[in-house]
């Protein structure tokens, strides 16, 4: 789905519109501009009455030392994706061909386990690799406890995505490759996959979006990610409404460069985006 | 600590815990459906600011992650005088992040409709309304059936951030935490939960895949 695209379809809905309608469309735009405005007016004053515009609570943001503190932070949510997000790539890819291998035990087993990491909540996994490997007597880093749910959780989606992938190469080709010989290893190996990877890479820069909201419940396992960085900064600070609010436009912000960082390479490379 | 141990002590609990998910996800759902209309709406009118105000909500809300927003509205919203009760805060939380995407789901409803269809309907001289009721909305309504399907699990798997506040009674995720921090539930204590997920995950894509078959457009 291009930004055109979607603009031409909101403006097709209308016809061009006469002096009537114009004026119309004016006085309704007015009316929506001084709503909106009334609104955001509204927040502001909740935000002024209930104190919360004082300096005390902002000013922490014009110290070095936050920002250096809340950088320390980011730098571990952005391990933990990274980390996260290439073990579930390898681990997704393995379950793609598992399931699609013709084995019918494997390919029975790679699907249940594919809808399993897909149907069960990633804070639920977490919780697992905080108490489980404990009770049964081994110690697993913290950042371990964290990387490893998270990552699970993604492979289920992005067996899916690879799955997508490779449907989406043509039949044909798959045909053509088992007439002239070659095994269905190697077909899968050089003519299906190297294709459907190319189709599911918009896609596959979109789940980190997944993977980065994930690690946020670090504080779960006292990782030290932004999210838990920056609890740490309002028990000191005692300004819990300013830095939750900064912390989540910041999360926002990523996410944000994320997807569109996937939308400018579907673009680029003119596949559309699989889901 | 075997299942039938597990289930006679806690058996009740992930009973409630089930209920309290699906009651959670039912409500979230119906109120994600209304407001990803509104947002559709307002992001389709031809007012700009409401355009505006509607791509932010979206993008605001798409890329937040559940536990910042949950964390915002249990325990920012307090301090500007806005206080919900626990459950309340769970709810919200789901139906801001799931009606961004529900918006998302309906707007590539209508792009899939295309701009051709649009000007023969004008062309036939249906009016605005005529095209919204009869060519937009019937389409766009039987397209979104299978994303719309994976949005209520999604939704669902959302509500397991009631685990995260002191829910009173606690849904499935939180159980399992509140068993392992009492007894050492192992794994089975996370299966159980688990598997009410996946069941319940397993159902839903059932009937959605159902209804998709039954009203799908062939193109």
């Amino acid at each position: 789905m291009s930004a055109a695209r979607t603009l031409s379809m909101r403006d097709a809905l209308y016809e061009a519109p006469g002096p009537r309608t114009r004026r119309r469309v004016r006085i309704g735009t007015a009316v929506s501009a001084v709503v909106v405005l009334l609104a955001i007016a509204a927040v502001v004053r909740q935000f002024w009455v209930t104190g919360q515009l004082a300096p005390r609570y902002w000013s922490l943001f014009l110290q070095w030392t936050t920002w250096r503190f809340l950088g320390q932070g980011l730098l571990g949510t952005v391990a933990v994706a990274l980390t996260a997000g290439a073990i579930a790539l390898v681990l997704g890819l393995v379950l793609m061909l598992g399931r699609t291998s013709g084995v019918r035990p494997l390919a029975a087993l790679c699907r249940v386990v594919t809808d399993f990491f897909r149907g069960v909540p990633s804070l639920l996994l977490i919780y697992f690799f905080f108490f489980v490997p404990a009770q049964l007597g081994l110690k697993l880093p913290s950042f371990w406890m964290l990387t490893l749910p998270v990552a699970l959780a993604a492979s289920g989606v992005l067996a899916e995505v690879f799955r997508a992938g490779v449907n989406a190469v043509p039949r044909g080709q798959v045909e053509a490759a088992l007439s002239i010989g070659l095994s269905r290893g190697k077909t899968m190996r050089k003519i299906v996959l190297p294709q459907a990877v190319r189709y599911v890479i918009p896609s596959l820069i979109a789940q980190l979006v997944v993977v980065v909201k994930d690690t946020t419940v670090a504080y779960v396992v006292s990782y030290p990610d932004l999210m838990q960085n920056a609890r740490v900064l309002i028990t000191s600070y005692d300004a819990l409404v300013s830095l939750y609010l900064v912390i989540a436009v910041i999360y926002i912000l990523i996410n944000y460069a994320i997807n569109k960082a996937s939308v400018a390479v579907a673009n680029r490379t003119g596949v559309k985006i699989v889901r | 600590m075997g299942l039938s141990e597990l289930l006679s002590t806690y058996g009740e609990k992930y009973l409630q815990g089930l209920l309290a998910t699906w009651s959670m996800t039912a409500v979230s759902f119906v109120f994600v459906m209304m407001l990803a209309v509104l947002v559709t709406v307002a992001r389709v009118s031809p007012y700009r600011p409401l355009r505006v105000v509607g791509d932010l909500y979206v993008q605001v809300f798409r890329n937040i992650p559940g536990v910042a927003l949950l964390i915002i509205i249990a325990y920012a919203l307090p301090e500007l005088r806005i206080v919900l009760d626990w459950r309340t805060c769970v709810i919200v939380t789901t139906i801001l992040l799931g009606s961004a995407f529900g918006s998302e789901n309906f707007m590539s409803g209508i792009n899939t409709i295309g701009v051709g269809q649009i000007e023969a309907a004008r062309s036939l001289g249906l009016t605005f309304t005529q095209i919204i009721r009869r060519v937009v909305i019937p389409q766009a309504l039987r397209t979104t059936v299978l994303p719309m399907t994976n949005l209520l699990i999604a939704v669902m798997l959302t509500t397991a951030l009631g685990s995260q506040v002191p829910l009173s009674p606690q849904e499935l995720t939180g159980v399992v935490s509140y068993v392992n921090t009492r007894a050492t539930g192992g794994i089975l204590a996370f299966l159980v939960s688990a598997l009410c997920y996946v069941g319940t995950a397993f159902v839903i894509s059932l009937v959605g895949n159902r209804i998709d078959r039954k009203v799908r457009i062939l193109r």
